[in-house]
């Protein structure tokens, strides 16, 4: 059954139309990878998702219910998370406090529990020396604390943004075999924006294609990246 | 801190300060009142300032806790304990109905929106003599203890250690990542589930109760209110100078802060009149360039605090 159902989902900045008419779903379990060009509205599309904009028309559904108007706090009690493109962590707090602010306010857990919930988080992901401000982690340790950031939702729903930007391959593998296993072990809905092609090949199962705010092709990878229009649009394309 | 010593200081300190008038006659004990009062004031100015919004409003929600404690003991009889927490709880209304305005803006926007608030209940206090006496304020028939130095300097010390408390749980307390988060990251923590709103409105209202206490016991313990003393902008300088001198963002910091400036206004005043609000200036600008953290600062270990 799907997680979460977009109708004709659309966002407008004045006369700039930024997501138009996007209407999909995504499954309990799936990796959605969303890509296009630079400006094809893909952050916006997320932003509308985890609730920073409201939508300018249509709806959102998530696990039936009509959110499209709730404000981005309660979405993130209800189990949607979210990473961001331009990391920027709270930096007065050291590691485990960055993740502790999920399970203590998403999940309204108390100090002991929520530090407890993030140590045990942060083990499972390779997160080590808790007790570090974010100023000493790696690129590879700053993007897991980000994962990890938005998992202290408790998501059932989970937006990576460019997630790998600025990882090298083996970091890059590292990365998606973490993915993967947390969609698995905890059925996660995960949708991918990703500019790197050989990511989305390898974590997604499904993916759809924005130009100019719109859906202009969905499928498998393989069956995608042939589509002509897409071809034009993004990968060949003038844009 | 370690837990030990973190419990020691503090305990050393509070019974110094019970014992104080036992040793110290009436002019210590009276400069010792004012800065706690200041410091009482920097800690509620910084407890706000730890979300990251800047209020300049602390003079008039000190001010009107002021007059409404004086406006409710002299016209409708209360009893000084039941007009101070009236006083208290009146201010704290205002800004809770307040904060549904000022707390939509950010920045200076928000900074420049508190400091007016202060001048209108100034400017109508001051203009509504039939109500509040004019200018010339309101005198009420007695001092809180028949003026009684000790007693005075004692419910000051009370004041000031119900805002020790109420910070220190503001620092101990999940409130203390729903504050930081809104300061760092605002757009991230509220998807990671902080209704920034809210959390605002609580501080906001509780911290302008706590002004409006410091407000009214003030009153009763000096016997008179006028607009321009109960509302002077000083209320709103003094604690925001000491609270950065000191240290921003902690409980600790206010309170170091408005020790030294208070000691040095105390001393400034007799050698050179007014002479006390140039050296506030002054520091301001030096703590702001040369030391963002603080006296206390100097102290900390921590890398990652870089911004205010």
């Amino acid at each position: 059954m799907a997680k979460l159902t977009t109708k004709n989902l659309t966002k407008h900045f004045g006369g700039l139309v930024a997501v138009q008419n996007v209407s999909f779903s995504i499954s309990s379990g799936e990796i959605l990878g969303i890509i296009g060009p630079n400006g094809a509205g893909k952050t916006t599309f997320i932003n509308l998702i985890s609730g920073i904009y409201m939508p300018s028309s249509g709806t959102i559904e998530f696990e039936g219910v009509d959110i499209s108007l709730m404000p981005a706090c309660e979405r993130a009690k209800i189990g949607i998370a979210r990473t961001y493109q331009l990391i920027h962590p709270m930096e007065d707090l050291n590691l485990i406090e960055n993740i502790m602010v999920g399970f203590l306010f998403a999940g309204n857990k108390s100090m002991k529990e929520a530090r407890r919930l993030a140590t045990e988080l942060c083990e499972s992901m390779g997160l080590r020396d808790l007790d570090r401000e974010v100023s000493q982690l790696t690129m590879l340790e700053v993007k897991k604390m980000e994962i990890a950031h938005a998992m202290a939702n408790t998501p059932k729903l989970l937006f990576l943004d460019e997630i790998m930007a600025g990882l090298n391959s083996d970091e890059t593998k590292e990365m998606i075999a973490l993915v993967k296993r947390l969609a698995k072990e905890r059925d996660l809905a995960v949708g991918v924006v990703e500019h790197v092609m050989g990511v989305i090949r390898e974590l997604t199962d499904r993916v759809i294609v924005l130009e100019s705010g719109e859906i202009i092709a969905e499928g498998p990878y393989e069956t995608v990246s042939k589509d002509k229009r897409v071809i034009e649009a993004y990968l060949g394309g003038t844009a | 801190m370690k837990r030990a010593t973190s419990y020691i200081l503090p305990v050393a300190l509070v019974a110094l300060g019970v014992l104080f008038p036992l040793f110290f006659g009436p002019y210590p004990q009276t400069v010792a009142r004012t800065i706690f009062k200041y410091m009482a004031l920097a800690l509620t100015w910084d407890m706000l300032f730890r979300s990251g919004q800047v209020s300049f409003g602390i003079a008039g929600f000190f001010g009107l806790g002021t007059y409404a404690a004086a406006l409710l003991a002299l016209k409708a009889g209360f009893s000084y304990p039941l007009a101070i927490l009236a006083g208290a709880l009146i201010s704290g209304i205002f800004a809770y109905i307040l904060g549904f305005l000022v707390l939509r803006l950010r920045g200076t926007y928000f900074s420049i929106t508190t400091l007016a608030l202060a001048e209108i209940f100034r400017v109508i206090l001051r203009n509504w003599t039939s109500f509040s006496g004019g200018p010339e304020g309101i005198v009420l028939p007695q001092i809180i203890f028949n003026g009684d130095s000790r007693c005075l300097y004692w419910i000051g010390l009370a004041v000031l250690l119900v805002v020790v408390v109420v910070s220190q749980y503001f620092e101990k307390s999940k409130l203390h990542f729903s504050l930081i988060s809104i300061r760092d990251n605002e757009v991230s923590a509220q998807t990671s589930g902080v209704n920034i709103f809210r959390t605002l409105l609580v501080v906001f209202t509780v911290t302008s109760f706590l002004q409006g206490l410091i407000g009214a016991v003030d009153v009763v313990s000096v016997g008179y209110a006028m607009p321009d003393s109960a509302f002077d902008s000083n209320y709103t300088l003094l604690p925001l100078a000491m609270a950065l001198l000191g240290g921003q963002h902690s409980t600790w910091g206010p309170i170091i802060g408005s020790v030294l400036l208070g000691v040095a206004s105390e001393y400034l005043k007799l050698k050179i009149p007014y002479g006390h609000l140039l050296v506030y200036g002054v520091i301001i600008i030096l703590v702001i360039l040369f030391m963002p953290e603080g006296l206390i600062g100097l102290f900390r270990k921590k890398k990652g605090a870089k911004r205010g």
